[in-house]
């Protein structure tokens, strides 16, 4: 699903983000990705999203090569995904609901699957009752899971979480993994991105350390030998 | 875009005009007192010059005839006058005429002139005014011309120095009006830059969630084309209906300038059309262009 061959990432003004990374994820897995804040966790997450392009070496995204990807292909790629971040990032002028359909909506789907879609996502997560609250009307633990239907909501092969435990207390931050780990049980791959080390581990699921822009360790590394065939761009 | 998500986006931007109310106004209230601006000094331009030209066409050239010439010899000047291009307005004055307005200057002395009734010195003349004081000089050479001609009187000094005021006030006035609307355009964009910035944001996420470009901007189009139209209606309705009251005012004036003021003053029916016209055009183009190239660089995600 998510390859880096050889991936370095420097910034203008000599900042080394990323350095040399290889790694594999492959369709179905859950990986959290571990690293203190400057390990180039957010790096790695803006190059699979394409907002930055890799300064060497490659990036393949469930078969498709981001180096050569054209700027107009981006948002089908970024389609392709879906994104929780930590500080949630719903549009403060819609409403819970609009904000999930939004994710349909961009992708041109007929408004009466919107209709049937939404609320059944909206349920997954426990918020059919907050459907018309705006955003700054419900907590946070209720904002994050309105992100996280939104990143379900159009059917994505891959969910990847920035600190979803962030900025939510304890108790609901098992609730948010529960959620991840059902979604991970269908099939679709799931990337936590984190730097709580106790969150990672309790989950017994592969970890990849990241330091200081490269691959410290990884629990559970994929060959890289049987590559993913890229597809046509 | 498919028509459901073309209504979906319009409806988008209509709501986003009312969810971000404070910032609609702002740029509404900044729109329409630009809009006011420039409309007052276009207004204000276009009658001065209006005057002007009122002022200018009151200058007729007399073009004297010889004496004694035949009916048919006046018939010929006559027609040949009247199918001259370039003349707005032609009244034959006969000798006898003439003789009579002379009288009634010097009444007192009517006597004197009753000699003139049966050797009447006077010349019979057309008084012709021209449509365009430009081509006054060309005006006379043809005139000299015809037939039965004897001489043509003109105020050459007059019409250059009407020439010459005419030329500076349009000039001044379009310059004013181009200045305004350039100032408008500065301080319009500047508020558009603020209101897009505010929701720098939102276009973010709408980015991160796979939306294209197009889908991002088309709400903020709707929105910003709805603000021109809403402050090109505003801006027009008030400065129609003041126009309407000076106009009003201007007409019941008495004394020197209240006649020729209103006989010159552009009536509300020739402005309306042509200030909501604008109005509406620069409001929308400004308004949907200004929001459509502000949000470029935050769609750069």
């Amino acid at each position: 699903m998510i390859v880096f061959e050889d991936v370095t990432k420097d910034y203008k003004g000599g900042n080394h983000a990323l350095k040399h990374v290889n790694l594999r994820i492959r369709k179905g897995d859950f990986v959290f990705v571990l690293g203190h804040s400057g390990a180039g966790k957010s790096t790695f997450i803006k190059l699979i999203l394409r907002e930055e392009q890799a300064t060497s070496g490659r990036v393949l995204v469930d078969g498709l090569d981001l180096s050569v990807m054209k700027k107009r292909k981006v948002p089908y790629l970024r389609r392709r995904m879906g994104v929780v971040f930590q500080d949630f990032r719903l549009i403060p002028t819609m409403s819970v609901y609009e904000n999930v359909a939004f994710a349909m909506r961009v992708t041109n789907i007929a408004e009466d699957k919107i209709k049937k879609r939404v609320p059944y996502v909206l349920g997954l997560v426990g918020l059919a009752d907050k459907a018309d609250r705006l955003p700054d009307e419900i907590s946070g633990g209720e904002q994050q899971r309105a992100a996280l239907a939104r990143a379900l909501v159009h059917s994505p092969q891959l969910i990847i979480a920035d600190e979803p435990t962030g900025n939510i207390d304890p108790k609901l931050s098992v609730e948010m993994m529960e959620l991840l780990k059902a979604i991970n049980s269908v099939g679709i791959t799931v990337v936590v991105v984190t730097h709580e080390v106790a969150l990672a581990k309790r989950f017994g699921k592969r970890i990849i350390t990241l330091d200081h822009g490269v691959v410290a360790s990884d629990t559970a590394p994929a060959p890289m030998e049987d590559d993913e065939e890229v597809a046509a761009q | 875009m498919k028509w459901s998500s073309f209504q979906y986006l319009t409806k988008q931007g209509l709501h986003n005009l009312r969810a971000n109310r404070l910032m609609s106004l702002a740029s509404i209230g900044v729109l329409t007192a630009c809009l006011l601006l420039t409309g007052i000094a276009g207004l204000f331009s276009a009658n001065v010059n209006s005057l002007v030209e009122y002022l200018g066409d009151q200058n007729e050239t007399v073009v004297y005839l010889d004496q004694g010439l035949s009916d048919e010899e006046l018939a010929s000047v006559d027609q040949t006058l009247r199918s001259m291009p370039g003349l707005a307005a032609v009244t034959y004055v006969s000798q006898e005429e003439v003789l009579e307005t002379y009288k009634g200057y010097m009444s007192e002395y009517a006597d004197l002139f009753n000699d003139f009734e049966e050797d009447n010195p006077f010349h019979a003349n057309y008084r012709v005014v021209l449509e365009n004081l430009n081509q006054l000089d060309e005006m006379i050479a043809q005139l000299e011309q015809i037939d039965g001609v004897y001489s043509v009187s003109a105020p050459t000094q007059l019409s250059s120095v009407f020439l010459t005021i005419q030329r500076a006030v349009t000039y001044a006035g379009w310059a004013l009006v181009a200045v305004l609307a350039l100032v408008s355009v500065v301080v319009i964009s500047n508020t558009i830059r603020l209101t897009v910035f505010a929701r720098r944001k939102e276009i973010n996420i709408m980015k991160y969630v796979g939306a294209t470009n197009g889908f991002i901007r088309w709400p903020f189009f709707v929105e910003g084309t709805s603000v021109g139209l809403i402050s090109g209606l505003l801006a027009a309705g008030l400065v129609i209906g003041a126009y309407a009251l000076v106009v009003n005012r201007v007409g019941a004036m008495s004394g020197f300038w209240g006649p020729i003021l209103g006989s010159c003053l552009l009536s509300v029916g020739q402005v309306w059309p042509a200030v909501l016209g604008a109005f509406l055009i620069f409001g929308v183009v400004i308004g949907s262009i200004g929001t459509a190239t502000s949000i470029r660089k935050y769609l750069e995600v």
